[in-house]
């Protein structure tokens, strides 16, 4: 030890904080989080597009990478190794019930319930919809302008989702996020927004039009978005569709050292889960929280450093004073 | 906190008025439904009979959500002589209805939270909820009967 450092040991922890950002699914490119220069970051307020979801309880790490060792001369004595695969998983659960925990945690695509028209049969992931309401021009993440008649369509404390018509398209659909992939074009014209993840609560309503309690996460809605509003969330057991994001775990010690766990490329493994804990298990208590369990497999990345084919960054920031 | 406790108090008094209109209390020269705060009133040498006493006591706070989880331990104490036109007689009667005006008071587990330091009281976003309660032996004490009951009541701060 010197003047001004001291020999630091294991960080100590109380949680670990998790974020996700989309990736964009048709150019393949993942979100890259760089811990030299955005590694400080206000844990509240990720620098974009990360997305807190909060503290994450049971995370666990596992590397599925194996190893092979090259074997030459008699007797035969190992050479060199070789990685033979390239595989991890990454599990944990959210402490929260939100549309993009929801989204993440399903083993396949996520949609919004959009309110069913009046008469509508019944359908699994919702009925036919009440008519979207166009939007007016100068929208923003956080205000859709529309006529009066049609903003009286809507209440404060509803939840809408805002994109575009479905015309047909084929491929990922979603944008910021790809909540779907078509192989065969479709009917419903309101699919894109069965799908959207911009989605937001009303926080009042107005003559002019919606004030949103909380900003769409694709920020200003694209032109031609329209509006409807959304009962609640589905997600399905089946179907093809994998969900895929970047992941960033952080974990903060008491000395205000960091460790960072970057997943460029993460994909929902197995189906939804919940897990039921109880509130006061020491008590015997009835009651139990119902947590959304999440599992994902690392897809690899090409760094582009030296062309290496890598599924995970661990980064370390060590504390201030603390020796190396 | 001190909004999930009262709005706590305030449903529990709003159903026992329902339930039992009869179980009354006179207090500082006002007769009130028979519950009370403890708290929120003078010392006490010994308890009043045949009403309802919140004891609030322990208390836990969960950070990790995306709010703040508190959970509070409410002690319910009551106790009776029974009836003077039995002789008392009939004390286990007057506890055993006292345990079924309880059981009815706490359900259904949840309730709005209020803020009542504004008048008239402003609701709040969130509902507070609580577990089943967990009943105590009946303690004797010459002819005086009590028991009590506990429930956590859980609130998001807001």
């Amino acid at each position: 030890m010197s003047a001004g450092s001291y020999l630091a040991g294991a960080p100590v922890v109380r949680r670990v904080r998790g974020y996700f950002a989309p990736v964009n699914r048709a150019g393949s490119l993942p979100v890259i989080f760089d811990a030299a220069e955005e590694g400080g970051f206000a844990l509240d307020s990720p620098p974009a597009p990360w997305v807190s979801l909060g503290c994450i309880e049971g995370f666990a790490r596992k590397a599925g990478s194996k190893t092979a060792a090259v074997m030459t001369g008699i007797p035969a004595a190992v050479l060199e190794q070789t990685r033979e695969t390239l595989d991890a998983q990454v599990s944990f659960r959210f402490l929260s019930w939100t549309k993009l925990t929801m989204g993440l945690a399903t083993g396949s695509q996520h949609m919004n319930l959009l309110a069913t028209a009046s008469g509508a049969g019944a359908a699994g992931d919702g009925g036919i919809a009440v008519p979207a309401v166009s939007l007016q021009t100068g929208a923003t993440a956080t205000f859709l302008p529309m006529a009066a008649a049609d903003a009286a369509k809507f209440a404060a404390g509803q939840v809408v989702a805002v994109d575009v018509d479905y015309a047909g398209q084929t491929g990922y659909v979603g944008s910021p996020v790809s909540g779907a992939y078509l192989k065969a074009a479709l009917t419903d014209v309101d699919y894109v927004r069965r799908v959207t993840f911009n989605v937001a609560r009303v926080a009042s309503v107005s003559t002019t039009g919606l004030m949103l309690a909380e900003a769409l996460p694709g920020g200003v809605p694209a032109l031609g978005a329209k509006v409807q509003a959304v009962a609640g969330f589905v997600d399905r057991e089946g179907g093809s569709f994998f969900q895929e994001w970047s992941g960033l775990f952080v974990m903060e010690g008491g000395q205000g050292e960091r460790i960072f766990f970057h997943y460029p490329r993460l994909q929902a493994a197995g189906s939804a889960e919940e897990f039921a804990d109880a509130l006061d298990a020491k008590r015997g208590g009835s009651l139990q929280r119902v947590v959304l369990g999440g599992a994902f497999r690392a897809l690899p990345v090409t760094d582009p450093l030296d062309g290496e084919r890598v599924v995970c960054y661990r980064s370390f920031l060590p504390a201030v004073g603390a020796l190396v | 906190m001190q909004n999930a406790k009262d709005s706590f108090y305030v449903e529990l008094r709003t159903r026992l008025v329902a339930i039992n209109p009869a179980r009354t209390v006179l207090l500082r020269s006002a007769v009130r439904p028979g519950i009370l705060v403890e708290e929120a009133e003078g010392p006490f040498a010994q308890l009043p009979n045949d009403v309802f006493v919140l004891r609030w006591l322990g208390l836990g706070v969960e950070q990790n959500l995306p709010s703040t989880m508190v959970a509070e331990e409410c002690e319910v104490l009551y106790s009776t002589l029974g009836t003077q036109s039995y002789g008392g007689l009939d004390r286990g009667r007057a506890l055993s209805a006292m345990d079924e005006e309880l059981v009815e008071m706490l359900t259904p587990f949840w309730t709005p939270k209020l803020d009542y330091t504004a008048t008239p009281a402003v609701a709040m976003l969130t509902k507070i909820f609580w577990d089943e309660p967990v009943f105590g032996q009946v303690t004797a004490t010459r002819e005086r009967m009590s028991r009590s009951a506990r429930v956590v009541v859980y609130s998001y701060l807001e």
